[in-house]
């Protein structure tokens, strides 16, 4: 069971793990604020308040896309080794082997997209990627997806490791998950929740990792050899059986913050349940298999597939979901909790993620689908559970860490006026998106009809306010990181230390 | 049962000479799919077993070169990429050192290293090696059934499209038997890993 102390002996850092943690986080930082710039240019050249050429709005696409969904990847790898540490040996050369995996692999796409012009974006749909029309070339492509490989094997050593480190512990996976307690028999309370959501991020991830190794080299051969042709809708699915994965595994990966942190700053035990060990459990199966949402428009793709992609697309997120929403309010509720830094952004961070599956469920049923699928909707989903709901759990463990350095949790008057700029900003930023979806205006479009450009000149007012209240978390977190850890007692309650 | 290190190099040698016996080796070679997924890896299972017959010495020294079994394991890979192309598996019938390399090279390049090497790996050094071996089995499979042109003078079409599906089936099935293993199964984790 998650402690209630605020900042235990047992997750302090030192050495090495301190400087591939702070390595993590910083970059995790710098990217996501460089990502943001990124993406609020391509939202202000919509808007017609910039002029960039449609050839360098894709590679800018590209790039945000690719750039997004691994730095979530790596912010939420580090919440996941943070908690999970603490219960299974996890060893450090795995950790620092995938943070040198994907910085390598970083280099490979950023060359690609802005050396070779790639711009076929983050989901590199065959045959797309080799078909440049003479805006990059076919090694270029192949640099992309090298790129990838190298990311995906730092991920499965991460999970290899992980995973050796569970079943040391616990025997099998299954014993991790909690499934022997599903039927019945008396639940071990201190079961860790981090184990319980590690596990299930080990399995799923990994399949989907494996997905990619298989559609990635199939396309590399592809590119080498193009007599070999390939069934474009076969590699399509194991592209989103990669790709959803990938990026849906951040949120089971990012929550670990909520169940561990939680407690610590509502005072109040948040101990493991059968109904939450049947959420996961569901999940787990569910994840794995709600890829074909993805494919609700290919008219080729087995209708049964589709029927899948829809029905699990309404169960896949939402046992997890109902759980933990219910479960933290559960344990805020008469708690007395003092609002700081990172238990205001945990709560954020729950909002974001309920909030944020509504437009994807309403997306993950077929009839909607087909309306709404090519428009900003699905931006808009997305955007308010990465922004709003993961982004905002990797935020409160980047402000807890920096509290526990100082021994006291973060909570000055300027991160009392960002966390609002943040908020409205996002609100503002993810709306725009959806409303435009409900105006059917397309996503992916360089440029945009006048009649569309409302939408895109509101988001850009919040896209901006997002990346002023990001440069001062960024600068705020880098700052606190770097600093010498103070000496002092750590058996500090939230309460007691916030003001 | 635990066979004695003597009598699985005999099995080994046995089993060696018995599959370069002509009848058996015509009849494992009939097939692209007989040579590839049955001639191929019970060459290498000879290979495996005549590993006990290597003398505590050059163990000893090899070891050495192996870490976490790394090094046999990337030979052994390497090997069997070479077996794995169309244009080996047809040679190997066509010409009389392409099948001598075969007979020698699949046991003492694939098997022993194996055999040297697989205890020596931990649970990440393994993971990574066999979900390579999936995606290996998946990437042919599905190369093999989508090629449009015939890739072996002495294979058919058919049998090339045959051994895709069955490299598909292989590979669901290695997945199906690890997740197995790994959710609900006994797996021994010791020290490094």
């Amino acid at each position: 069971m998650a402690s209630l102390t605020l900042y235990p002996d047992d997750e302090r850092l030192a050495g090495g793990e301190r400087a591939a943690f702070n390595l993590y986080l910083i970059s995790a930082l710098a990217l996501f604020v460089l990502m943001m710039l990124v993406g609020l240019t391509m939202r202000m050249a919509q808007a017609k308040w910039l002029s960039v050429p449609p050839n360098l709005f894709y590679e800018l696409l590209s790039m945000h896309g690719a750039g997004m969904v691994g730095t979530m990847a790596l912010a939420t790898t580090a919440v996941m080794w943070f908690f999970l540490r603490k219960y299974v040996r996890l060893h450090l050369w795995a950790f620092v082997a995938n943070y040198v995996l994907f910085m390598l692999g970083a280099v490979c796409i950023i060359l690609s997209i802005f050396v070779g012009g790639y711009g076929a974006l983050w989901t590199f749909l065959y045959p797309l990627p080799v078909r440049g029309m003479g805006l990059w070339t076919s090694d270029t492509a192949a640099l992309f997806m090298l790129g990838y490989l190298l990311i995906g094997v730092g991920s499965l050593l991460f999970y290899l490791d992980g995973a050796a480190g569970i079943i040391k512990v616990h025997g099998n996976l299954g014993r991790a998950l909690g499934l022997p307690w599903l039927f019945g028999g008396k639940i071990d309370p201190a079961h860790p929740k981090a184990v319980v959501a590690g596990t299930m991020v080990i399995i799923a991830n990994s399949l989907g990792i494996l997905a990619g190794a298989v559609v990635l080299v199939m396309s590399l051969i592809n590119i080498f050899y193009p007599t070999v042709l390939l069934n474009a809708l076969v590699a399509k699915n194991l592209i989103y059986w990669f790709g959803h994965m990938y990026i849906n595994a951040t949120i089971y990966m990012g929550v670990i913050a909520v169940y561990e942190l939680l407690p610590r700053y509502s005072g109040k035990p948040y101990p493991v349940s059968r109904p939450f060990l049947w959420s996961w459990a569901v999940s787990t199966l569910f994840v794995i298999i709600v890829f074909p949402h993805h494919l609700l428009m290919d008219f080729a793709q087995p209708r049964w597939l589709a029927i899948i992609g829809q029905v699990v697309s309404w169960g896949a997120g939402f046992p997890v979901f109902v759980v933990t929403a219910y479960g933290a309010l559960s344990n805020i509720n008469r708690s007395g909790m003092r609002w700081t830094m990172p238990s205001r952004l945990m709560v954020l961070s729950v909002f974001g993620w309920a909030a944020g599956i509504v437009p994807a469920i309403m997306d993950g049923t077929i009839r909607i689908n087909l309306v709404m699928h090519n428009t900003q909707w699905v931006p808009g989903h997305f955007h308010f559970y990465l922004l709003l709901g993961v982004l905002a759990m990797v935020l409160a463990l980047m402000f807890h860490e920096i509290g526990s350095r100082a021994h006291a949790p973060p909570n000055s008057g300027a991160d009392k006026l960002g966390f609002p700029i943040y908020l409205v900003g996002g609100l503002i930023f993810v709306f725009a998106f959806l409303d435009a979806g409900h105006l059917s205006v397309p996503r992916r479009m360089a440029e945009h009809l006048d009649a569309w450009t409302p939408t895109d000149r509101l988001g850009s007012i919040g896209a901006i306010l997002v990346v002023l209240a990001m440069l001062y978390f960024a600068v705020r977190i880098t700052v606190g990181l770097l600093r010498a850890p103070r000496l002092g007692a750590s058996g500090v309650r939230a309460q007691d230390a916030a003001g | 049962m635990i066979v004695p290190a003597r009598w699985k190099a005999w099995l080994g040698r046995a089993l060696w000479l018995a599959l370069a016996v002509p009848p058996l080796q015509r009849a494992l070679e009939a097939t692209m799919t007989l040579q590839m997924l049955v001639q191929i890896p019970l060459l290498a299972l000879a290979g495996w077993w005549m590993a006990a017959s290597l003398a505590h010495r050059p163990a000893t020294a090899l070891a050495a070169w192996n870490r976490s079994g790394i090094s046999g394991l990337l030979l052994a890979s390497l090997a069997a990429m070479l077996w794995m192309l169309p244009r080996t598996l047809d040679a190997a019938l066509e010409v009389p050192w392409v099948a001598l390399a075969k007979f020698l090279g699949v046991p003492w390049l694939i098997g022993m290293p194996l055999a040297l090497s697989w205890p020596r790996a931990g649970f990440v050094v393994r993971g990574v090696f066999l979900l390579e071996v999936v995606a290996t089995a998946f990437r042919l499979g599905w190369l093999y059934t989508v090629s449009p042109v015939r890739l072996c003078s002495n294979y058919l079409l058919g049998d090339q499209q045959q051994l895709g599906k069955t490299m598909l089936a292989l590979g669901v099935a290695i997945c199906v038997l690890l997740a197995w293993r790994l959710m609900w199964g006994h797996v021994a984790i010791h020290g490094e890993r």
